[in-house]
């Protein structure tokens, strides 16, 4: 025997609870008792409470929520089985309270009367699209096909009865009509036509649903019937009678799918650049390993890059700070920007710079602080050893720190 | 010149010139919605139009489209009717299974094998239809699998649990089954009624 509950106590239960009331509204008559105690948002005692208020029940260990629980969520979700019962409930209620009315002409009565109409314009509603649901999950998903056949059969009854009882309530409707005006009620009259123009529009409704059904059970029973030919032809096929006894020859020749006539999907040649790029080399590589060809294997990748490679990076150009280097040549009346450069002593950190090396900041220098500079357009020349221990000689525009310009002039002149 | 053609003509092309079905409940490579495109009827204009000029044709069936060519005569018939031997048997064994594969049905070769495993009628079905790598039932009826999902009949929805889902293009293979006319029937073979054997 259930507590007494009241409303707020329900409330509160199903909410405290909520995550376990949807677990198992989500996976009805399927988790166990110690499934569901396994879970962490449950203890075996409120467990025990929600069993007290008949919230859950269990049944040979399994676990199911009260089934009013159940049936007002899907009523409010508008989904679960086609019950048109409650709309015959609420068709006879109606018409007991025309009766009263008719008896007392009294406002209560009128109230209901008002009610049960407009539940039976919801009701309907909601079974209709409820079977629209059914009708389409069942097509789809009911694997067993004797079961699917039975249950769109079932549909169709539903929607017979629930047509039934359109009719009934545009009956009970059109018998009332005169005690309806007689009542002068305005909002009676806007929820009569509401009604009675959505009566018809569900009319409809099941008509295509009526349709749709039809057109399933076709399919349905299309499937079937090819089904059994396909066992006939098989049977005669085991005879070795297929080709003499059948057209088989001529469907089969007929059949035009391009898959089934040979073709191949249009092949293309793989473009000679895509081979050197590293995607071509994964490509070349998978094919060589598969056909064992060392000479497709010989070139490989270029090595990982170094971990610190950006660091390495970074920390050379802040040593090289040609701005500094600049100021220092500026601030200078020794040598022209080539000499300063060529005989300029790096901090070690830098390492040793080349002189290739030397000449890049020459041209780097000139490009970017050309305004600081004085250019004499006069060539110069350096004479050097390369690698290979020749003697070369380079030419260069003579550069010098404009701010020192005669100073470096009369010295350029001393020492030409 | 412009065609008007959808961003996703390649995918299409790519998907049909190898010779296999766009279905409009597959859903690997975007099937469906790329069903959705071809049935489009403006579009389906277009590619026709396109594809002709290839010597493609685009045919429709329910709710699948593939290609034919034009003007050309299917020529490798020998080949083409042991394919099609081969796919009375398999209709016929599901056919005679009590869960009937259909369009949309979803089901694990373990759960076919298993069936046929229970069944003798079942089992010698299967044993006979011939394939090549079929030690045990199960890697049978996975063989099968295979061979469908080639001809894009069936899909696998998932790798672990070896889920296939039947296609839409299967109801090619009903219609062509449809197609064949059995002449000179012995009279009272056509009162099953209603009854599949099983």
């Amino acid at each position: 025997m259930g507590m007494q509950v009241n409303v707020k106590e329900l409330l509160t239960q199903l909410y405290y609870n909520r995550n376990v009331i949807e677990f198992l509204f989500g996976n009805r008559d399927s988790i166990t008792v110690n499934e569901l105690l396994g879970r962490d948002d449950i203890t075996a005692e409120q467990y025990q409470k929600l069993i007290n208020y008949e919230i859950l029940y269990e049944h040979q260990s399994v676990v199911s929520v009260n089934d009013a629980v159940i049936a007002m969520f899907e009523d409010f979700m508008e989904i679960g089985e086609v019950t048109p019962g409650f709309i015959s409930d609420y068709i006879n209620e109606l018409k007991r309270h025309i009766r009263y009315y008719q008896e007392g002409r009294e406002n209560r009565f009128l109230r209901s009367i008002k009610k049960y109409l407009k539940r039976i314009n919801n009701a309907i509603s909601r079974e209709i699209i409820k079977l629209q649901k059914n009708v389409d999950d069942t097509y789809k998903n009911e694997s067993n096909y004797r079961i699917k056949l039975q249950k769109l059969e079932d549909y169709r009854e539903k929607r017979d009865t629930i047509i039934e009882f359109i009719r009934k309530t545009e009956d009970v409707v059109d018998e009332t009509r005169n005690l309806f005006t007689l009542t002068n009620d305005i909002e009676l009259y806007g929820i009569v036509g509401v009604l009675k123009s959505s009566l018809i529009e569900n009319l409809d409704y099941l008509i295509e649903i009526q349709t749709d059904i039809t057109d399933y059970i076709n399919k349905i029973q299309f499937q079937l019937d090819v089904y059994k030919k396909a066992q006939r032809i098989k049977e005669i096929k085991d005879h070795g009678e297929l080709h003499y006894k059948t057209n088989f020859r001529e469907v089969v020749k007929d059949i035009n799918p391009i898959g089934f006539n040979g073709h191949k999907s249009p092949r293309t040649k793989i473009p000679i650049d895509f081979l050197f790029t590293d995607d071509g080399y994964m490509l070349c590589q998978r094919v060589a390993e598969k056909y064992k060809i060392t000479r497709l294997m010989a070139r490989r990748m270029a090595d990982k890059l170094p971990s610190d490679f950006k660091e390495q990076h970074v920390e050379n150009s802040v040593r090289l700070d040609t701005s500094a280097l600049v100021d220092k040549f500026l601030s200078q009346n020794k040598h022209n920007l080539f000499e300063f450069l060529a005989n300029y002593k790096f901090p070690k950190a830098i390492g040793n710079i080349t002189f290739e090396e030397r000449i890049t900041l020459f041209v780097e220098i000139v490009l970017e602080y050309d305004k600081a500079l004085d250019f004499k357009y006069r060539l110069q020349y350096y004479e050097y050893e390369d690698a290979e221990k020749r003697k070369k000689k380079l030419g260069y525009t003579l550069i010098l720190p404009k701010k020192e310009l005669k100073k470096e002039g009369k010295k350029k002149r001393l020492a030409d | 010149m412009d065609y008007k053609l959808p961003k996703q003509t390649h995918e299409i092309f790519s998907i049909m010139a190898r010779g296999h079905f766009i279905s409009s409940n597959g859903t690997k490579d975007n099937m469906g919605k790329l069903y959705d495109i071809i049935n489009n009827p403006e579009n389906f204009d277009h590619f026709q139009e396109y594809f002709n000029i290839i010597r493609y044709k685009i045919e429709r069936g329910n709710n699948f489209f593939y290609f034919s060519k034009l003007e050309e005569t299917n020529s490798i018939i020998e080949k083409k009717l042991e394919t099609f031997e081969k796919y009375i048997d398999i209709i016929d064994l599901f056919a005679s299974m009590d869960n009937k594969i259909t369009i949309g049905s979803r089901f694990r070769p373990s759960e076919i094998a298993e069936e046929c495993n229970a069944n003798v009628r079942l089992k010698q079905k299967l044993q006979k239809i011939p394939l090549y790598r079929s030690e045990t039932l199960s890697n049978k009826v996975r063989e099968i699998c295979d061979l469908m999902t080639r001809d894009s009949f069936l899909e696998k929805e998932d790798e672990v649990s070896e889920n296939y889902k039947v296609l839409d293009s299967y109801s090619y293979l009903m219609d062509m089954i449809n197609s064949i006319a059995i002449y000179e029937e012995p009279p009272g073979s056509e009162n099953a009624g209603g009854i599949i054997y099983n």
